[in-house]
């Protein structure tokens, strides 16, 4: 099969936009994101009650007019703590993206442009991080510095972002083996230029969609790591600390762990619709391209 | 094609030696202090630093690493910092729970991913492929620790049909009681896992549907069904079984969490309570154990990748 | 022709007869309760100990399963912190308490089968004083001489009073090993307890089994499997499931799930629990009483203990009501959100931020009520919640802490407040006299009322919080009798303890 000719994406950037919000999935995507985005916001300058605030005897108390979703354990508003715990969600995806594009990149770059001696180990050793599983990263993270929200975008940050390079580094390599970037260094681009000018805006569409499923998993891991207490440290509201916390009393409460647990679903399903949404919209025909390309831009399956 | 083999299993090898290094040089860093956790609340600094003697660890960093290493050629794994039993043998009685349910897992997120991908393939453009993939991706979205207090909500809490905790103390020479102790954690992992794979599965079908070996058969008679299913789908299979592969990684230490909520006596849980006590000994050998698994997988699908497609080449 | 047949059948009967005989015996080591004395108890707990080594290893982990039941000491104690004879059957102080004499008991057996001479008592003893490794070794810090002044009596000869003598050897530092035994303590246990430890399953349960060479009174059950359930839930579970027959430390969250089972009571049971917010003593500014007391003020304490689940009395010092020297003290700390706001301002600090250093597995209800609380009268709280092993390293040896929560569990530590180097940071001249004096005392009563004293200067000092005295909950199968329900963590003593 021929070598596709990367497109610039310059050319293209308003039509995928409207392409995307008119796909169900891009739609359903970008409206999670934006109530979620919404919500974090609106919790900084106000909440039905102080989410803090504890009223230990009144506790429990199941949903109604006072309290839309109820109060938990220690009497502190269900709804407010949402509201808030969304704060916590947002953070921890978009940290989660910023590190899974600097480690992700910077590895593939290194296995994809360097020279041949040092792209080669840079190679096994991104196959053999990916064998390293995102939660003993945390664990070992959580054991050194004390668990916190940081632990779980850096963890979710390196185990991602090595996925991330082990799918993206053949394809800077094509993209770097084309003709635009053979073209370019004829002309006497030197080599940096030659990255940002061809490289980088061709795989800025696969390390976008990645980035979305990149967030996905990390609030998963937030809800899993913060169980185990490596993530939110227990004073902090985000939605994976309120399932932590609910856990053991579902014997006689059971149904107060359904709004977190609703919240973090509807969420993630949103980032990882928007993040298909995306890879249909930037550009269909890369996604019926090579195989290579391909890979890159089916969704691995990721759970912590 | 020996030529391959050799390669790739030099690459094991070297794996192995990172794994060991990053592993070991990484735990090194953790602040706390073993000799102090045995120790405990009461002990006297004098105390401490005699039980830092008695463990070793005051000799060297590098040392203490070559002294790791060779036990570990020796087939030795080593033995606890806090309690002094053998490494394997921990491993291999934990390994009771965590393995039968990695494997019920597995087969039941096969048993959900496979046909149900299959089928969302095949019907792609139909109502009945919409709503399996949109199914999926909902499912797929759940986090396992919710997933799985709701299935104990719904089969412990409210049915009684299952236990919601714990493991029959006497194991496996009560099959009955541990397997329904195993069923709930195997079906929360299983399910969402399953949830995950099938849009893996389905795409690897998609793929396979559009090759040219699959039009062939089409047209040379075979109704596109026929020829997905003689052609197609070894090959599909072959893919989903690589990201197996990398799954085992994520079902062995995903099952900690589902251990932690199910109160079951795993290698997973015991990873967490070494960590906790900075057992360096155990965390190492149990951390490389796993990490070994992972990489030799993933170099017997590599190979076996080789033989039976030979046009799968990766690109360097 | 006939003898051979006849033969046959009685040779068949016989054999039936030992078949029928071996089944019987067997058959009371199964699980699920026999009667009588044949029974089999199970017992859930919740920390397993790491190490069987009771000299090395510290830990009440250990003291619950193995103190009066495999090893014995000198002395032992009953539930209200009373000493009680044990291998020791009676004992003389002289009047200026320097010297102890003990009068051992006959026909005492280890489970090795040897008999106790009294030259084990003096070796086990003289361990203690003379190896710094062994646990509880300060506690012969003023014991000069061990001597066996004839077969069956020790004396002890202290260089001064020490009225925590009898106490400590209640403890640790009383248990008599044998001098020849050769086993391996970290795995095996060699005492002269009414129980032999049979069997360790590592992460499962501990097995003892009936002593029948026992010099006292035997067991009244022939065997006690002790199980290891962390969770709580879980533990819950095995109540109901019917896997356990009593389950100590019920979460009192939980409690509600087993009003409905039939067979089964939860019990209440006083402890030593001292549930501690301590302050830095050293570092600013909880180095200004104010501020140490505006904090104390500032906590409901009665909130704290209803989101436990009710499972806590209040507690205004730091002598719970289990251990000499006890009064109510909640009388300097009432709960005053205006008083507290009052003195920060007056100390300087309207509005502070500290950081309550903690072991994670203590949950987060306790924290966000402490956070909810001190947000009101200013202070911003900020948790960090760290594994035990980092707790032990920053605050305990360090430190480096601010706030920090954590269960001292021990019964009589009120040293702790008279050891200027403890983590407490807590320096008061007088407090440390008065713990001396009250240590050199030879009479309890008067040694009890020097206590009472110090406490009470700790708490108007207001060096730390004392959030709540653990209550602890027992849930016991009925029938199950003589389940000691006091302090169930520190000591387990099931000689009594018997299935009807």
């Amino acid at each position: 099969m021929a070598h596709r000719a990367p497109r610039a994406m310059s050319a293209r950037r308003t039509p995928w936009l409207r392409t995307l919000l008119r796909s169900p999935n891009g739609l359903f995507g970008v409206v999670v994101a934006a109530i979620v985005l919404l919500a974090a916001a609106l919790s900084l300058v106000w909440t039905p009650y102080d989410p803090v605030a504890v009223d230990v005897p009144g506790a429990w108390r199941p949903p109604g007019a006072e309290h839309p979703l109820g109060t938990d354990n220690v009497g502190r508003d269900m709804l407010s703590v949402l509201l808030v715990g969304a704060r916590v969600t947002v953070v921890v995806a978009i940290g989660s993206a910023i590190v899974a594009a600097i480690v992700g990149v910077l590895l593939a770059t290194l296995g994809a442009l360097t020279a041949r001696w040092v792209r080669e180990p840079v190679a096994v050793l991104i196959d053999i991080l990916v064998a390293f599983p995102t939660l003993l990263i945390a664990m070992m993270l959580a054991a050194a510095f004390g668990a916190s929200l940081l632990v779980v975008f850096i963890a979710v940050g390196i185990g991602f972002g090595v996925n991330m390079a082990r799918v993206t580094r053949p394809e800077i390599r094509r993209v770097a083996q084309s003709d635009f970037v053979l073209a370019g260094r004829a002309a006497g681009l030197g080599p940096l230029r030659n990255i940002t000018r061809h490289v980088l805006p061709n795989i800025a569409p696969i390390v976008i969609v990645q980035l979305s499923w990149a967030a996905a998993v990390a609030v998963l891991a937030e809800a899993g790591l913060s169980y185990l207490g490596y993530g939110a440290p227990s004073t902090t509201l985000s939605w994976g600390r309120m399932l932590a916390d609910l856990q053991g009393y579902i014997g006689v409460h059971p149904l107060t762990v359904l709004w977190p647990g609703l919240a973090i679903t509807i969420t993630v399903l949103g980032l990882n619709l928007l993040g298909d949404g995306l890879r249909d919209a930037t550009d269909p025909r890369l996604a019926r391209g090579d195989s290579v390309t391909r890979a890159a831009l089916t969704r691995e399956p990721v759970q912590l | 094609m020996i030529r391959f083999v050799l390669t790739r299993l030099l690459l094991l090898v070297a794996g192995m030696i990172v794994a060991s290094a990053l592993i070991f040089f990484a735990l090194r860093v953790l602040p706390g202090d073993v000799a102090q956790v045995v120790a405990g609340s009461n002990g006297t600094p004098e105390q401490v630093e005699r039980i830092r003697e008695q463990l070793g660890l005051d000799r060297s960093i590098l040392a203490q690493y070559a002294d790791w290493i060779g036990g570990l050629l020796r087939g030795d794994l080593g033995a606890s910092l806090v309690t002094g039993t053998p490494v394997a043998r921990e491993l291999l009685e934990k390994a009771q729970v965590t393995v039968p349910l990695t494997l019920m897992s597995l087969s039941i997120a096969l048993i959900v991913s496979v046909p149900l991908g299959i089928l969302s393939a095949l019907r792609r453009s139909r109502p009945s492929g919409a709503v399996i993939g949109a199914s999926a991706q909902a499912v797929a979205a759940v986090p396992v620790v919710w997933a799985g207090m709701l299935l104990v909500i719904l089969f412990s809490v409210t049915l009684g049909w299952l236990p919601p905790q714990g493991f029959p103390r006497a194991g496996w020479a009560e099959p009955l009681s541990a397997f329904r102790s195993l069923l709930l954690p195997a079906i929360t992992i299983g399910v969402v896992e399953g949830a995950v794979l099938l849009r893996f599965v389905r795409s690897a079908v998609l793929e396979a549907t559009g090759q040219d070996y699959v039009r062939t058969a089409a047209a040379i008679g075979l109704t596109r069904t026929r020829a997905l299913l003689t052609h197609g789908l070894p090959v599909a299979a072959l893919s989903v079984v690589s990201v197996l592969a990398l799954q085992v990684a994520a079902l062995l230490v995903g099952a900690v969490v589902v251990e932690q909520l199910f109160g079951l006596p795993g290698i997973g849980r015991m990873l967490v309570a070494d960590v906790g006590n900075r057992d360096l000994t155990k965390v190492q050998g149990e951390i490389l154990v796993l990490t070994g698994v992972v990489l030799v997988l993933g170099a017997l699908i590599d190979i076996v990748h080789r033989v039976v497609d030979p046009r799968h080449r990766e690109q360097r | 022709m006939r003898r051979p047949a006849r033969l046959v059948a009685v040779v068949v009967a016989l054999a039936s007869a030992l078949v029928l005989a071996a089944c019987t015996a067997g058959g009371g080591t199964d699980n699920g309760a026999g009667d009588g004395t044949d029974a089999s108890v199970t017992v859930g707990l919740v920390l397993e100990p790491t190490d069987l080594d009771i000299r090395a290893t510290s830990g009440a982990a250990l003291d619950q399963v193995l103190i009066d039941n495999v090893y014995e000491g000198l002395v032992s104690r009953t539930a209200d912190g009373e000493i009680r004879p044990s291998l020791a059957t009676t004992w003389d102080i002289s009047d200026d308490g320097l010297s102890y004499t003990f009068h051992l008991a006959d026909g005492v057996r280890f489970h090795s089968g040897d008999p106790m001479t009294v030259d084990d008592v003096v070796w086990s003893l003289s361990q203690v004083r003379d190896n710094a490794d062994v646990v509880e070794h300060a506690a012969f810090a003023n014991v000069t001489g061990i001597e066996a002044t004839d077969e069956s009596t020790v004396t002890l000869t202290l260089s001064a009073p020490d009225s925590n003598l009898l106490w400590n050897l209640s403890s640790r530092a009383g248990l008599v090993l044998e001098e020849d035994a050769t086993n391996d303590l970290s795995t095996s246990a060699n005492g002269t307890g009414p129980f032999t430890l049979t069997g360790w399953k590592q992460g499962d349960s501990i097995t003892l089994d009936r002593f029948d060479d026992y010099w006292g009174e035997p067991a009244k059950v022939s065997e006690v499997v002790f199980a290891y359930i962390p969770d709580f839930t879980a533990a819950i579970g095995a109540v109901i499931a019917g896997d356990v027959d009593v389950q100590t430390a019920i979460d009192p969250n939980l409690r509600s799930q087993l009003d409905g089972v039939d067979d089964v009571s939860v019990v209440e049971g006083r402890t030593t629990d001292k549930f501690t917010l301590a302050f830095n003593n050293k570092r600013a500014p909880l180095d200004d009483v104010r501020v140490r007391k505006a904090l104390r003020l500032a906590i409901d304490h009665q909130a704290i203990i209803d989101a436990t689940g009710g499972a806590g009395v209040e507690m205004g010092g730091p002598i719970p009501e289990l251990d000499p020297g006890y009064e109510d003290l909640t009388d300097t700390r009432p709960f005053d959100p205006d008083q507290a706001r009052a003195l920060l301002a007056e100390a300087g600090h309207p509005s502070l931020s500290l950081t309550l250093t903690m072991p994670s597995f203590y949950g987060s209800t306790v924290s966000n009520v402490l956070v909810s609380q001190f947000k009101d009268v200013g202070v911003t709280l900020t948790v960090k919640n760290v594994e035990f092993a980092t707790w032990l390293n920053d605050v305990y040896t360090n430190k480096d802490y601010d706030l920090s929560f954590v269960d001292h569990l021990e019964a009589r530590d009120f040293g702790s407040w008279a050891n200027p180097d403890y983590y407490f940071g807590y320096d008061n001249p007088e407090v440390q006299r008065l713990y001396a004096e009250s240590v050199a005392a030879v009479d309890t009563g008067v040694a009890a009322e020097k206590l009472k004293e110090a406490a009470r200067i700790v708490a108007e000092d207001h060096a730390a919080d004392w959030l709540y005295n653990g209550l602890t909950l027992t849930a016991i199968r009925d029938g199950i009798t003589g389940f000691p329900t006091d302090s169930p963590n520190a000591r387990l003593d099931l000689s009594e303890l018997a299935v009807s």
